[in-house]
């Protein structure tokens, strides 16, 4: 392969005390990829995020993003280098508004501190003025106009899914993590998903990491799929031929007697 | 049309969502609020002048509260001690250094500021009902400090405190306009509640900034919080600087008022009283903060003056029945169970849909 490799996970292995929730998973994603990640309940998906993120700590191996190394990292720092995520289940900030939330993305890019907020008149007020500019074009990409000032707790389910994508998005991420985004909604909000994420990655060029269980979903849109069981790859290639992969079929449908 | 035009202007520059007071009755409201400002202590005998002086004082400590409670959810009982801490630093900067007015109200709301990021701490490895032991811890440790190390505190006796609020000539205490002296209640009313406005509108800036949304992050999620780059240690700490700073300003205000202080005024009840404010007033809003404070300062005094006209009620008890005193406890726990379980969100959400009904009048919804 020789387009540029953006994220490198070398042979991690996490162990929760006796219990080994990943061993020895390698993989690549290289700049503007669509990567995704498959696998049954448990089988470590959301705990491969974990360890991008920086919330938990690998035993052993090495993660890559660009010449950074990521292992080691607070979320924080983690952040700051460009990695975005969003939830299975949600974690925004359901007091606020939608804006309030897409403006929170843009938290490590903006200055005003908490006594050149206290002043307001100046350089405070510039800076929200100049995001909440770059925040409309994420509000319009991700058509949540109409929801804007409403509080999060508010909104419909796929709405929220909707402005969780817009929140990481407005982190510049150099690398997008979507922890199942298609989770819970109905074919209609799936489609437009699947519709946001292809642009989301083509028009901006942004990386993405995709965890999901719908099987069309992840088929139709990842370049290449990562397969796992158990903590374990089962196998890494394009959809066809992870989908024709015997172990994984093994692992889907269970074991032909 | 005209119906529907009247009361909405559509806004049509970003600018315009960042207005203090965006709609045309919210200006309105605070012209108003200037002009009961400059009338009131001229209308106020002294004793309601008292009452709306501290009302004002325990306005700046509930802000301090709340941005510590309401916005970054953590609750403590160690309010009182930072209130405290404000009061002695007065009479220890303004009377024992001999620091001029300004200094010795910064000094002392900055010694406030700094115990409290030392207290910061303990909230990033604790949260919930621990948080609120250990400030209770905390609220201990500081009565015991306040009542035994009388070198500074003047102990049990408490201390005399004459921090003065006054600028070369320009003494709050003797003010006079237009030839006309006012009285000490008078000056104190205006000062104080010009400072309630002053804090008030500097936290009002924090909480619609950057680092307001961050505290607010981290009081409905932190782990996410983190996740998009908020630290935590920064903005919980940053939290329990600035809340006890509000607090130590307001009893360093407290003292210079009152001038005289003891450890009885730095109680548990105190710490209460500053939840209950937020509480009635509403969590998360600063002008909550004081609406709760003048509306729990100023009931018990209502209920006093007109003590004399409810059944089973006489001043000092010697009728049978209630003392006013022990009415107004009453009172005052069941108004704050009462607002917990039925307006969460306190006075401040009951004024926000009398506003909205009139918004959209005439339609009910």
């Amino acid at each position: 392969m020789n387009e540029s490799r953006l994220l490198r996970v070398h042979d991690l292995t996490l162990r929760f005390g006796g219990v080994t929730a990943l061993s020895e998973v390698s993989f690549d994603v290289n700049e503007g990829e669509l990567f995704a990640i498959i696998g049954p309940n448990g089988a470590g998906k959301t705990s491969i995020f974990n360890c991008l993120n920086g919330i938990y700590r690998p035993q052993v191996g090495r993660i890559m993003l660009g010449d950074q190394e990521l292992t080691g990292r607070s979320p924080v720092a983690i952040a700051k280098l460009g990695v975005a995520r969003t939830f299975q289940n949600l974690g925004l900030f359901s007091n606020l508004t939608v804006l309030e939330n897409i403006l929170l993305g843009r938290h490590h890019l903006m200055r005003t501190s908490l006594l050149t907020g206290a002043l307001w008149w100046g350089p405070a007020r510039r800076e929200e003025l100049a995001q909440r500019r770059s925040c409309e074009d994420i509000i319009e990409l991700l058509e949540l106009e109409p929801y804007r000032f409403l509080p999060v707790a508010m909104l419909p389910y796929g709405v929220r899914k909707r402005v969780e994508v817009a929140r990481a998005l407005a982190m510049q991420p150099r690398l997008l993590l979507l922890d199942e985004p298609a989770a819970g909604m109905n074919l209609e909000e799936t489609e437009d998903m699947a519709r946001y994420i292809r642009e989301i990655n083509e028009e901006l060029g942004v990386a993405m990491l995709l965890v999901e269980h719908d099987m069309h979903f992840v088929m139709d849109l990842a370049h290449r799929i990562m397969a796992v069981d158990f903590g374990r790859v089962l196998a890494i290639g394009t959809p066809d031929v992870v989908r024709a992969d015997a172990s994984v079929i093994d692992a889907y449908l269970g074991v032909a007697s | 049309m005209s119906v529907l035009t009247r009361n909405t202007r559509l806004t049509v520059e970003y600018a315009d969502d960042l207005r203090l007071f965006r709609s045309r009755p919210a200006q309105t409201g605070a012209v108003l609020l200037v002009a009961i400002w400059l009338a009131l202590p001229m209308l106020l005998g002294d004793y309601w002048a008292t009452v709306f002086v501290y009302a004002g004082i325990a306005s700046i400590g509930a802000i301090g509260l709340n941005l510590l409670t309401g916005f970054t959810g953590q609750v403590s009982m160690g309010h009182a001690v930072f209130y405290g801490i404000g009061a002695y630093g007065a009479a220890i900067f303004a009377d024992r250094w001999g620091l001029p007015f300004p200094l010795w109200l910064i000094a002392a709301a900055s010694v406030g500021g700094v115990v409290g990021g030392l207290a910061g701490p303990f909230a990033l490895r604790l949260r919930g009902n621990y948080l609120v032991i250990i400030s209770l811890g905390l609220l201990v440790i500081g009565q015991h400090l306040f009542e035994n190390w009388t070198s500074v505190t003047g102990g049990l006796t408490g201390t005399a405190v004459r921090a003065k609020v006054a600028i070369g000539s320009l003494d709050v205490a003797a003010l006079s306009l237009g030839g006309v002296r006012l009285s000490r209640n008078q000056g104190y009313l205006y000062f104080v509640w010009a400072m309630v406005a002053l804090l008030g509108l500097a936290a009002h800036n924090i909480a619609r900034s950057r680092p307001g949304r961050a505290l607010q992050a981290i009081r409905d999620r932190d782990l996410a919080a983190e996740v998009i780059g908020v630290s935590q240690v920064h903005y919980k700490v940053g939290a329990f600087v600035l809340s006890s700073g509000y607090a130590a300003c307001a009893g360093a205000l407290y003292a210079s008022y009152a001038r005289y202080v003891s450890p009885l005024d730095f109680s548990l009840f105190l710490s209460i009283q500053f939840i209950a404010m937020i509480v009635v007033g509403g969590i998360g809003r600063i002008y909550g903060s004081i609406l709760g404070a003048v509306f729990l300062t100023t009931l018990p005094r209502v209920i006093e003056s007109v003590s004399g006209s409810l059944p089973f009620v006489s001043a000092d008890g010697t009728g049978g029945g209630l003392t006013v005193q022990s009415l107004n406890q009453a009172l005052f726990g069941v108004l704050t169970v009462t607002f917990l379980l039925f307006e969460p969100l306190g006075l401040a959400e009951m004024w926000r849909r009398v506003t909205r009904y009139f918004k959209s009048w005439p339609f009910s919804y």
